[in-house]
């Protein structure tokens, strides 16, 4: 989950990290409120993306009015596909120095990275494509504390000197610090910036939580906040991931690997896949009876094809969901169903008896066409 | 032979007791495992389908000789149940829990390294060396005893390769899921050295999926092998930045891509299938050579 930038820095606050001043508004009349107390400020839409500015979401304002008419343009409007419900109204800072500040996780070798670049305010990843020994990084294993000394050191490679080298270490070991503490995968501060007097300010802040430890962080809220589409709302309601997609076929697969493999067989089908499905190893009665109707709601979807192994999964009860959202559907919808695995006969035996193909061999390539072959029918 | 799970292997079920514990406890003993304790801290003395269950990893290794284990345990439990099989010396880790914290996998995942014990997971499948026995949640009946190793990074997608292999004749010496999640125990490397080292094993089948570099970065190790490697890539219709399911199976631009793992391991001379159908047929060709 990706926090907004308000959240995120009063996260880096409590670690002393130091902020512009800064105040939520989700009104034009809070944000005339808050400028007024700030003086000249900047108005940031509050998203969960980045690339913010480039899209018009960060706006300055030079006075309570201005930020009344900032606001008001930006409240309410679509920046990057999302609504912008609330803008950060900041005391404009003159930075003499943007730097750059971030961690995230090097998957392959699990271990945290620290990475800091003397440039900042700009795409990271490019600075790294382009001139990589601008980037400098820091390994960090999992349980292991990043000690004042290491990021001195660091710095010290960078080129910084003085007051700004211990008071940059001071932040590089505290925004680590968390970045454990709040399970983050993601944690940047760009621009860090350096100001006329020697103050380190972070002007920007990303931070994303892994979702799977939000049970962590409860203060954090729920991940259903950031989705958009009302049908991966519910999706995440009923307890499976779905991606909506543009095609005519729709899909519901037991795993991420199987429903992918199925996407790329439809579309090798000459289909297009409607959506993809994945109900992971929870499948109920229910969940499969709710997951039909779902998939039956994109507007474009013209079949459904149910690919499933039983291994954590209970066949039957998917079955017996199967054949329940099918009757519950108010349009005809042809389904043809693969399912193998523990019970893979009794569930069967229940399709069947519903009327619903059932496609017994390893061949998901057969269950498309069987598919494919229905739909075809009836178009001509 | 087969690898990892052999006959030596004498496993233990922590979280035994729940609801999927039980019913995998089941299916695991009826397809001959050798199960021979549950663990669930607080139900020490009760029995699963006949087997006892201790409160900890430690009874269970004195009392029963155990060295392997298999976790369905909730996830925010997983990395304690995982350090727990590490202290009390077991040398095969089967962590088949979904949505475990990365920050947790990568503590589980160093303590194994550090062990030099095997993990298998977050998020796996398990694994099964088929006449010998399963650890983990795949269906049995999917599986026939043979000499084509597999390594997954999904479950659902290696029963469907399984399945096609033994259509073609063929069958499987060990499978094993490594984890779908982004930060795994095992890297690929480590499980074809163990491929190459098995006699009954005659090819190596690796199937992965977008996102991630982790096939890319077997294509030294899969140079220097003696045994033929082939390999599916799935997701190619993914579209780009969308998390697939598998938290592992998510491309951001111009990393982890179908075509950039075909160039790395048709590079290294491994043979990558366009579609699993043509699985065994790689393999028919590269067994023939």
């Amino acid at each position: 989950m990706r926090l907004l930038e308000h959240q995120g820095k009063e996260i880096l606050r409590r670690y002393a990290i130091e902020t512009p001043q800064g105040i939520v508004a989700r009104t034009p009349e809070e944000a005339r409120e808050a400028a007024s107390k700030l003086g000249p400020v900047v108005v940031k839409v509050q998203i969960p993306t980045g690339g913010r500015g480039k899209a018009g979401g960060i706006r300055p304002a030079e006075d309570p009015a201005q930020a009344y008419e900032r606001a008001s343009e930006l409240l309410g409007s679509t920046i990057r596909g999302f609504n912008v419900q609330s803008v950060l109204i900041e005391e404009k800072v003159a930075l003499k120095q943007e730097l750059y500040l971030g961690l995230t996780i090097d998957n392959r070798r699990g271990v945290s990275v620290l990475m800091f670049c003397p440039s900042g305010g700009m795409d990271i990843e490019e600075v790294a494509a382009s001139h990589p020994e601008l980037v400098y990084k820091l390994e960090l294993p999992a349980g292991a504390r990043l000690p004042e000394y290491e990021a001195r050191g660091l710095l010290r490679r960078a080129g910084f000197q003085g007051k700004t080298l211990v008071q940059l270490a001071g932040v590089a070991v505290r925004l680590y610090q968390c970045f454990v503490d709040y399970d983050l995968v993601v944690a940047e501060i760009n621009p860090l910036g350096i100001l006329a007097d020697g103050r380190v300010v972070a002007a920007d802040c990303k931070m994303e939580v892994d979702d799977n430890s939000l049970f962590r962080h409860p203060e954090l809220g729920s991940e259903k906040d950031e989705l958009q589409d009302p049908l991966e709302r519910e999706a995440r309601e009923i307890g499976v991931t779905y991606i909506k997609l543009d095609g005519d076929i729709g899909i519901i697969a037991s795993g991420a690997g199987l429903g992918m493999n199925t996407m790329d067989l439809i579309l090798e089908a000459g289909h297009r896949p409607a959506n993809f499905l994945e109900t992971g190893g929870g499948i109920t009665r229910e969940l499969m009876r709710r997951s039909v109707l779902l998939v039956a709601k994109h507007e474009g979807v013209r079949g459904l094809l149910v690919n499933l192994y039983g291994g954590v999964n209970p066949l039957v009860a998917a079955a017996e969901g199967v054949v329940d959202g099918v009757k519950a559907l108010s349009k005809n919808l042809p389904v043809v169903v693969k399912a193998l695995g523990n019970q893979q006969e009794e569930a069967h035996a229940v399709l069947e008896a519903a009327g619903i193909p059932v496609i017994k061999t390893v061949r998901t390539e057969d269950a498309v066409a069987a598919l494919v072959r229905q739909l075809e029918g009836k178009s001509a | 032979m087969s690898i990892l799970l052999t006959n030596e292997t004498r496993a233990i079920v922590q979280g035994a007791t729940g609801r999927i514990g039980q019913v995998q406890v089941r299916w695991m003993l009826e397809y001959g495992t050798r199960i021979v304790a549950g663990v669930t801290p607080g139900q020490g003395g009760a029995t699963v389908h006949g087997v006892p269950v201790y409160d900890n990893v430690v009874e269970a290794v004195e009392k029963e000789g155990a060295n392997a284990t298999v976790l369905f345990v909730p996830a925010p439990y997983t990395k304690d149940a995982v350090l727990e099989a590490i202290a009390a010396g077991i040398r095969l880790i089967v962590a088949v829990p979904e949505h475990v914290p990365v920050h947790d996998a990568m503590a589980m995942r160093r303590a194994a390294r550090e062990a030099g014990v095997w993990l298998l997971g977050p998020n796996t499948p398990g694994i099964i060396s088929p006449g010998i026995g399963k650890l983990g949640i795949m269906p049995g009946n999917m599986f026939r005893r043979g000499r084509i190793g597999i390594i997954s990074r999904s479950g659902t997608l290696s029963y469907e390769v399984a399945g096609y292999l033994n259509e073609a004749g063929y069958g499987e010496s060990t499978l094993i899921g490594i984890g779908g999640d982004p930060v795994i125990g095992p890297d690929i490397p480590d499980i074809l050295a163990e491929f190459e080292k098995d006699p009954e094993t005659e090819a190596v089948v690796i199937v992965g999926e977008i996102g991630g570099s982790a096939e890319e970065e077997a294509a030294p190790f899969i140079a220097r092998m003696q045994k033929p490697v082939v390999a599916y890539i799935a997701g190619r219709s993914a579209p780009p930045g969308r998390r697939m399911g598998h938290a592992g199976a998510i491309i951001r631009e111009g990393q982890g891509t179908v075509a950039d793992k075909t160039r790395a391991l048709s590079e290294a001379g491994a043979r990558v299938a366009k579609s699993i159908a043509q699985v065994p047929c790689l393999l028919r060709d590269v067994l023939k050579a």
